[in-house]
């Protein structure tokens, strides 16, 4: 029995929007499950179906197995941290985490021992007189998670409690979170909007877009076979590279101008659409990322006979397989030390992603000469210059294939036709 | 971005005009042509006549002699003045009666419509809301007529009731009547503000204490109520100066029932008699400062009351 | 048919959405006949706040004789009604025409209200947006007087108005009501919330006047307080009674005010079988105006400046 589980889940406004549709996933005991998406997307309208804030329009609610779709959100026994914390502002930390102690009539003695233990575990010993406005934003985040954990219910909701804290104290906080959820040991559901939190914090991720389930499961299944276009762009970061391409009678991929073989073809998973023996002909978007693309020998000249940190990798891919190349036009090369981000263009049209067209901040209206629809990244001594033509090489076996109508994925890399020899393990 | 184009602007040697003021400090003095025409009236129309009542108030005319220097005489007669201080007595009582039933009625109200606990919210406000446009004069005047002592509907309402007799404009039941009629004109008002106050209070703050499990009691009066202290606050004081200036309403009743009020029966209708009837207007003069300084006195409490809370800025 | 239900489903979608901006009722665990009770209380409020209304409504229709002996909340014959009305155009008594004092009230209250609003606007914006040497003071000058109660001020006032001729002046009532402290402070606070420093920055380095910018740029975007102030003064005026009383004695300057408060201790003494009546009709006449313009302006007008005026 799940601590938590969601039945078909649906939301729709008086206003006719339909803020979550379909939703269907269950947090197991002691799991810290992150519900992440873009603005917008309902993780926030679901979460807040689980506490009983927002009234649900279809499906159920289950905590530890009881509908609980017509239960007071005061009788859930959940805990929740909301966005802004919603501390109560004129009273102190010490009232503001035994606040619900109070109310259930727990005497001031256990009150207090049970505050301060609470109170304890997140380092605010010395804060308890205070009132939240004199506190920073880390210490108020930390009294509304006191506030929550000090009822010790049996079920965590945390609404973006990081995202109005500036980067260097997200990532602090992030293992502060971890770390007092190991301690509890409750159940977790965990909204964000930042794909990074979600995949170093979750133990799993269910990724929402529009109000529907994209794809839920572990962060690393997320990141190696990402069920969709959406997933894929969404979980990683730079993105996932995506063109649209055509595979010819051959069974080679035909980007643009380019061809490229594909080896071995990925067999397709139970329940996906038509494998790719049967597109030969037919338009597929193909997605390789960013670090799936190397740099041919020869390329790296900053330093001799070394080679790139990955020529072992792409020399035993290139030889069991035949690694293809590509080639593009880099533009921009952006050296951020730890590693190379080379941006560049190939003469592949690019899978358009109908979110851009609401979102402004992502077109670019650059001059065409700076037009870039790739990046790849490189080992830190690589030495590419802007304006240079290279010649990436790219194991095929790490290809991403989708649909172009429904966006579905239709293989992921390392999958073997059956009579391939030599099936690698996913190293994924 | 604006401060660090401004810092930027005054450094520059370039910037500096011939007078070396720079184009920022030059841009920024301009905006005091917006604000002159204002100042100008403020200083005509408040701070000249304030000035010439304390010039006044300290001479009197008297019809023999013409008018001369008397320096404190007016403030010390007014100050010894049994009828002002009963004028005076009054006020507070009624004061201290109106502003708490009433702030307790609209606050009420304003809970109540803030929280969505009974129907047709909007149509109440509404309703609530209409006195605010009713000038105090046409209040008093309809007032008047609904209790008038020998036809009014109120009237015979209590003689229905068994009260036959009741006059509601006699001594012991004018000042409630009063008060009454200014709950009636004030209340929309404040719930007004009430419910503005408590409508800012952040959502989560309250899903939080019902998360909680706070009853519908403990949440109004434990987590909202401390929240919105600042606006009732301001209310009481906005009402206490209102209140204690109370002029119209007695005045209009004067004339329905000559008789019921005295001459002194407030401090401004006290003054107001004394400057136009008694034609003793250097002594009106004097206990319009004495009044004005008194409230002036109370205002001052409340607003460094809210400096001191960083509430304004 | 269809377009009565659909205005009706409008409203409910409409009044839907509104409840899904606030927090459920259920959830604050209410016992059932709560809400029925808390509406009958409300109900009851109501019902006291209209029946002054409701009075004089229906009392406006009747003679005098009919006032005092009829039942007050409902209507007798004759129907008097246009019959009153039409004496309000008349100077009945010869103590003043009803008319003239609502045009003189009218005039008042635009020309009083507006400039108001309009030094208000000026004002606070220029203490927003402009650092002078003094700004700061000016605003404390500002709120101080705020703290100036008007009903001492007046008297003052009136001895000053006395002194420089300028009883019976219509500046002398419109112009002390242009100065309104507390639309300067609720103008200055819209404008610093609403209108960004940035965005005059930009102005000017476009090459834009001040006054223009203020005109263009800043004005729109503080209308909502605008919109505030211009009610609040308007109404000011319209409902002021102690500074028109002193400062008017010939009654062709009244405002209603004056006017109905003269009417008032006439209806009393005089013999006049028309004062009462006229009376009443005149109170309705005065707030139908008013009651019009809030109804009218509701959706412009912000209650948060109304509480911005008291706390922040």
């Amino acid at each position: 029995m799940s601590a938590i589980g969601l039945e078909n889940l649906s939301k729709v406004y008086a206003s006719g929007v339909t803020a979550v549709s379909g939703l269907s996933l269950d947090v197991d005991e002691g799991e810290f499950v992150a519900l992440v998406g873009p603005s917008g997307c309902g993780k926030t309208t679901a979460l807040r179906m689980v506490a009983g804030l927002e009234t649900i329009t279809s499906g159920t609610v289950r905590l530890s197995g009881r509908i609980v779709n017509d239960v007071s959100p005061r009788v859930r026994d959940i805990g929740m941290v909301f966005q802004n914390y919603a501390l109560y502002p004129h009273l102190t930390v010490a009232e503001n985490i035994g606040f619900a102690l109070a109310n259930k009539g727990v005497p001031r003695k256990e009150r207090n021992r049970r505050v301060r233990e609470a109170a304890a575990t997140l380092g605010l010993q010395d804060l308890l007189g205070r009132k939240p406005r004199q506190l920073s934003g880390g210490q108020r985040q930390r009294v509304a998670m006191g506030r929550a954990i000090v009822r010790e219910p049996a079920v965590f909701l945390m609404d973006e409690p990081l995202s109005n804290l500036d980067a260097k104290l997200r990532v602090q906080m992030r293992a502060e979170i971890l770390r007092v959820h190991q301690a509890i040991g409750s159940a977790t559901l965990y909204v964000t909007h930042d794909q990074v939190e979600a995949m170093t914090m979750g133990d799993r991720i269910a990724v929402l877009s529009g109000g529907r389930l994209q794809q839920y499961g572990r962060p690393r299944d997320l990141y190696a076979r990402p069920a969709n276009l959406f997933v894929a762009r969404f979980i990683g970061s730079p993105e996932m590279n995506l063109y649209q391409a055509t595979l010819d009678d051959s069974g080679d991929l035909v980007l643009g101008s380019q061809r490229l073989a594909l080896g071995g073809r990925p067999t397709p998973l139970e329940g996906r659409p038509a494998p790719l023996e049967g597109r030969a002909g037919r338009p597929v978007i193909v997605g390789v990322r960013p670090e799936d693309l190397l740099l041919g020998p020869g390329e790296t000249t900053s330093s001799s006979g070394s080679g790139s940190a990955s020529a072992s990798d792409s020399d035993s891919a290139s030889d069991s397989l035949g690694a293809g190349t590509l080639t593009a036009d880099v533009r921009v090369v952006e050296p951020l030390g730890s590693e190379v981000h080379a941006i560049f263009s190939i003469d592949a049209p690019a899978a358009v992603d109908p979110d851009l067209t609401a979102s402004a901040e992502e077109t670019d209206d650059l001059l065409p000469g700076l037009a870039y629809n790739g990046v790849a990244r490189l080992d830190p001594r690589t030495a590419v210059r802007p304006g240079e033509r290279v010649t990436f090489r790219v194991d095929p076996a790490r290809l991403h294939f989708f649909d172009p109508t429904t966006g579905l994925a239709i293989g992921w890399p390392g999958d073997r036709a059956p009579d391939q020899a030599g099936a690698r393990a996913d190293s994924a | 971005m604006a401060d660090t184009l401004t810092r930027a602007a005054r450094s520059h040697p370039a910037a500096r005009g011939r007078l070396g003021a720079s184009w920022v400090q030059r841009r920024d003095r301009r905006g005091v042509w917006f604000v002159v025409p204002f100042l100008l009236g403020f200083l005509l129309f408040m701070l000249v006549p304030l000035g010439y009542a304390v010039y006044t108030s300290l001479y009197t005319y008297r019809i023999i002699g013409g008018t001369s220097f008397t320096g404190a005489a007016n403030y010390t007669q007014t100050l010894q003045s049994g009828e002002f201080w009963s004028g005076v007595i009054r006020v507070i009582i009624f004061a201290a009666i109106q502003i708490p039933v009433m702030l307790a009625i609209a606050f009420f109200f304003a809970t109540v419509f803030d929280l969505g606990v009974a129907k047709f919210g909007t149509t109440f406000r509404t309703i609530f809301f209409i006195p605010f446009a009713v000038p105090a004069v046409v209040a008093a005047v309809m007032w008047s007529f609904l209790l008038e002592p020998q036809f009014g509907p109120f009237t015979r309402l209590a003689g229905a009731l068994g009260f036959s007799g009741t006059n509601f404009f006699s001594p012991s039941l004018l000042l409630p009547i009063i008060i009454v009629i200014v709950i009636w004109e004030w209340t929309g008002y404040n719930m007004m503000i009430l419910y503005t106050a408590l409508k800012s209070v952040p959502r989560d703050v309250v899903e939080a204490a019902i998360l909680d499990d706070t009853p519908l009691w403990k949440i109004i009066v434990r987590i909202k109520l401390p929240m919105v202290r600042s606006a009732i606050v301001m209310l009481i004081f906005l009402n206490t100066i209102g209140a204690l200036q109370l002029f119209t309403e007695p005045q209009i009743l004067a004339s329905f029932y000559q008789g019921a009020v005295s001459l002194n029966y407030t401090p401004s209708v006290y003054i107001f008699n004394t400057a136009i009837a008694g034609d003793q207007t250097n002594l009106a003069a004097a206990m319009a400062v004495i009044l004005a300084l008194v409230i002036v006195a109370i205002s001052a409490v409340s607003l460094v009351f809210r400096l001191r809370r960083g509430e304004i800025r | 048919m269809t377009v009565r239900t659909s205005r009706r489903e409008r409203r409910r979608q409409a009044r839907l959405e509104e409840q899904e901006q606030s927090i459920p009722v259920e959830l604050y665990g209410l016992r059932r006949g709560t809400v029925p009770l808390l509406t009958a209380l409300a109900f009851l409020f109501a019902t006291f706040t209209l029946i002054p209304i409701a009075w004089i409504l229906i009392n406006s229709t009747k003679t005098q004789a009919n006032i005092f002996e009829t039942f007050g909340f409902w209507f007798a014959r004759p129907f008097d009604f246009f019959h009153t009305f039409s004496l309000l155009f008349q100077n009945v008594d010869g103590y003043g025409t009803y008319i003239q004092w609502f045009g003189n009230t009218a005039l008042y209250a635009v020309i009083g209200g507006v400039g108001a609003t309009a030094l208000s606007a000026f004002a606070g914006y220029g203490l927003a947006r402009f650092r002078f040497r003094g700004s700061r003071v000016a605003f404390y000058v500002i709120i101080a007087g705020l703290l100036v109660p008007i009903t001492a001020l007046t008297i003052p006032l009136y001895l000053t108005y006395a002194k420089a001729h300028l009883i019976n002046s219509i500046w002398g009532m419109v112009l002390p009501s242009m100065v309104s402290p507390i639309g300067v402070y609720l103008m200055r606070t819209y404008a610093e919330i609403s209108v960004p420093r940035d965005l005059i920055d930009a102005a000017r380095i476009d090459g834009g006047g001040e006054l223009r910018i203020f005109f263009r740029v800043a004005l729109p975007l503080m209308v909502p307080g605008v919109v505030t102030v211009l009610l609040i003064s308007v109404v000011a005026v319209w409902n002021n009674y102690f500074l028109p009383l002193l400062i008017f004695n010939i009654n062709t300057k009244y405002p209603l005010t004056v006017g109905l408060g003269l009417w008032s201790g006439r209806a009393v003494n005089s013999g006049d079988a028309d004062l009462y009546p006229m009376l009443v009709m005149g109170g309705l006449v005065t707030i139908i105006p008013l009651i019009a313009l809030f109804l009218v302006l509701q959706r412009y007008w912000r209650g948060g400046m109304l509480l911005g005026s008291i706390a922040n």
